[in-house]
């Protein structure tokens, strides 16, 4: 076998030069693959174990928001506006993508403040830690899909053959959420204000994107939902299901490219700093 | 770094915070300078910092074992970590070569509501274990840590002693070249020790390297051939588990560390290595202290204390009066001690003590628990003191200690410790085995 010789001083990484760091880190993000679904099942399994109603509960919330709003809708305090196929359909599938992309970035947020007291005894990849934490999203969201689904037959309707892209047209939301949950997860990990700011902060944005409205036509939430990312990353599967096509394609590939590059530098960030941060856990 | 050297420590200094806010703007700081690429400058401190390890370096070889000792905050876990990699050294460089495996916490990683099965499996992917391994050594860590009918039960309802076990087992067949050992092995019961401590020299026979953090002074005898005492963050000594551990005692019991008490006595100033291998009697004292003379005399005995009072003459001596070198088992000796004050001592406790050769304390007493009161010894005075011993041990060298101290009303003071004074080989007089010559009479009845 080949003898693995390990260094560690200050600075270690900078020393090799920027370059080699990408090849590291992809090797060990392969390497972890088989941990990185380990961490994913504990997880999941622990999550679910001492519940009643378990994974259930991925539905039961997303129904009271969407209740809340027809209620708000059908007393005229809100407009949700034209959307021309089922609300429930539309606020679901909304809902569905919204919260593939916060409850990953809440769940790696704390990934690493929640892992603490293991990763001060066993030294192990930490971006598998951040990477399982946001695959445990994946658990309510294809529930949530499956849920559209049963009312998609419910209403009689099929949904566009386009729908089965969704997978690919997901990759910049993941790559998104995964970007923000590197980075944000360092900074709960030094000062954990963080994670309640993420929480607040997401609240307000669910409010700012057309989630469960349909896109303004007039007021200043117009100029907010052009210049939001989240906009164009929820939107765009969600047409691609309801239309078979993407309305704003301009501006998706903008984010598209946007969450790569994202992505990137966040993972690069975080390769660098993560047993920095392990002190400070 | 040298052909068989496997971990190799230049110079490693680490460094902490006291204060929390202050630890959070700097964690915030340093990983801002990391990601910019900057240097981020770890080899200074900033306000509020302090070196928890300064300047460390020793090599390990491969197949040895090496122990690591030290009073509490001393450094020795934050040492593991380092070499773990769970922390980076703020200076100097750490180089090891093969995997490492640490026990720094047994069953650290387990989920509470997971069961011992799914445990398994997790903890040993965080060990760094690939699925087909764990396949393959699934069965024989449960049997290892014989779990039995538990194995699908949530681990919160294990006993400890079972939590452990299991933990243990893991990190055992994680197969490392390398284990970090953290004072794990104190919580398990006798068995389970015993189990752990065959099976840690199995993997040593096989040519592995251990390093143990221990305050247990029998697992660091029985185990280590190299010793490292930490002393707030300075690594103070490394030497044969003998010496590092009778360094370590004084450093504990005196409180004071001895070369201070001596450069005050002005009794030379040899520096430290030299003083670990041996302290030489101070030279304006030579002629009152006879030790040396006496041919059991150990010329590496180890010796602290105030030096108000000093041991200056011994003598061993058999039941028929003659002076010895050697008993033989279970034979009785007299221990007779000579004591001389320099300053008025109220009152003086003294007290012996015998190791076996590797150091392990058999026994001990003194005057305070044998409950014999001393009387007050003036300045200039004498004073003898014999102790009858009966010397029920197996064949083999054993070490005699002795000292004088001083009750206090702040507690007792130690005016002259000398550990290791005496050198005395037991001769065997009839066959048996073990640490003790107990001196059954069997006897055999038939119906």
């Amino acid at each position: 076998m080949e003898e693995m010789i390990t260094i560690y001083e200050p600075d270690n990484s900078l020393r090799k030069g920027y370059l080699s760091i990408f090849g590291q880190i992809f090797t060990e993000l392969k390497q972890n693959r088989w941990l990185t679904y380990q961490l994913f099942k504990r997880d999941f399994l622990s999550a679910y174990k001492q519940s009643l109603l378990g994974v259930l509960w991925a539905i039961i919330l997303p129904l009271v928001s969407i209740a809340i709003f027809i209620v708000l809708n059908r007393s005229g305090i809100l407009n949700i506006g034209d959307i021309g196929v089922p609300y429930s359909i539309y606020a679901l599938l909304g809902i569905a993508f919204w919260q593939f992309f916060s409850n990953g970035l809440v769940a790696c947020s704390n990934s690493l403040v929640n892992a603490g007291p293991m990763i001060l005894k066993i030294n192990f990849s930490k971006k598998s830690l951040v990477i399982a934490a946001a695959a445990k999203a994946i658990v309510p969201f294809a529930i949530q899909i499956a849920m559209v689904c049963i009312l998609f037959v419910g209403y009689g309707r099929t949904p566009s053959i386009m729908g089965f892209l969704i997978p690919i047209f997901l990759i910049p939301l993941v790559l998104f959420t995964l970007g923000l949950g590197f980075f944000t997860s360092l900074l709960n990990g030094v000062v954990r204000d963080i994670g309640n700011i993420i929480s607040i902060l997401l609240m307000f944005l669910m409010f700012f994107t057309p989630v469960l409205y349909a896109k303004p036509k007039i007021g200043f939430l117009v100029t907010v939902t052009k210049y939001n990312p989240l906009y164009y990353l929820v939107s765009a599967p969600r047409d691609l299901i309801l239309k078979g096509s993407i309305s704003e394609w301009q501006g998706f590939l903008i984010v598209c490219l946007i969450a790569v590059i994202l992505f990137f530098v966040c993972l690069f960030g975080f390769h660098l700093t993560e047993t920095r941060v392990a002190e400070r856990i | 770094m040298g052909k068989d050297t496997v971990i190799s420590v230049e110079h490693v200094s680490k460094k902490y915070c006291k204060s929390l806010k202050r630890s959070m703007l700097y964690g915030a700081m340093d990983i801002g300078r990391n990601i910019l690429g900057l240097s981020s400058k770890s080899d200074r401190l900033r306000k509020d910092e302090f070196w928890a390890l300064n300047d460390v370096s020793f090599e390990v070889r491969k197949g040895e074992t090496l122990g690591i000792i030290g009073p509490n905050g001393s450094g020795k876990t934050t040492l593991l970590k380092l070499l773990n990699g769970i922390f980076w050294p703020d200076k100097g460089k750490i180089t090891i070569r093969g995997r490492v495996g640490a026990l720094i916490e047994l069953g650290a990683g387990f989920h509470p509501l997971l069961t011992g099965r799914e445990n398994i499996y997790i903890n040993a992917a965080i060990l760094g274990m690939g699925k087909e391994e764990v396949d393959k050594q699934f069965d024989e860590i449960v049997k290892f840590a014989d779990i039995g009918d538990f194995i699908d039960t949530p681990v919160k309802f294990y006993s400890s002693g079972m939590f452990v076990r299991l933990g243990f087992a893991v990190a055992m067949y994680s197969r490392p070249d390398i284990l970090l050992v953290d004072e794990v092995l104190a919580v398990g019961d006798v068995q389970f020790q015993m189990k752990c401590f065959s099976r840690l020299k199995e993997f040593r026979e096989r040519g592995n390297t251990i390093i143990i953090v221990t305050h247990d002074m029998g697992t660091i005898q029985k185990h280590t051939e190299k010793v490292i005492l930490l002393e707030r963050g300075l690594l103070s000594c490394i030497d044969i588990p003998r010496n590092a551990l009778n360094q370590y005692l004084s450093l504990m019991s005196g409180g004071i560390r001895a070369n201070q008490v001596m450069s005050k006595l002005r009794w030379g100033t040899e520096n430290d290595s030299e003083r670990v291998k041996t302290t030489k009697p101070p030279s304006n004292n030579t002629q009152e202290d006879l030790c040396p003379r006496r041919f059991n005399y150990n010329i590496f005995e180890f010796r602290y204390g105030s030096g108000y009072a000093r041991i200056i003459d011994f003598q061993i001596v058999n039941n028929r009066g003659e002076e010895v070198t050697s008993v033989r088992s279970s034979e009785v000796i007299l221990f007779r001690v000579k004591v001389k004050a320099y300053k008025f001592v109220e009152k003086p406790i003294l007290g012996i003590s015998v190791k076996t050769k590797d150091g392990i304390e058999i026994y001990g007493n003194n005057t305070l628990y044998a409950d014999i009161d001393v009387p007050p010894l003036k300045e200039g005075k004498q004073l003898l003191v014999e102790y009858r011993i009966h010397f029920n041990l197996q064949s083999g060298d054993y070490f005699l200690s002795a000292g004088v101290a001083e009750m206090t009303p702040e507690g007792i003071s130690p005016l002259d410790r000398r550990y290791d004074l005496v050198h005395i080989t037991v001769l065997p007089s009839d066959k048996s085995f073990g640490l003790v010559n107990l001196a059954t009479d069997i006897k055999v009845y038939t119906k």
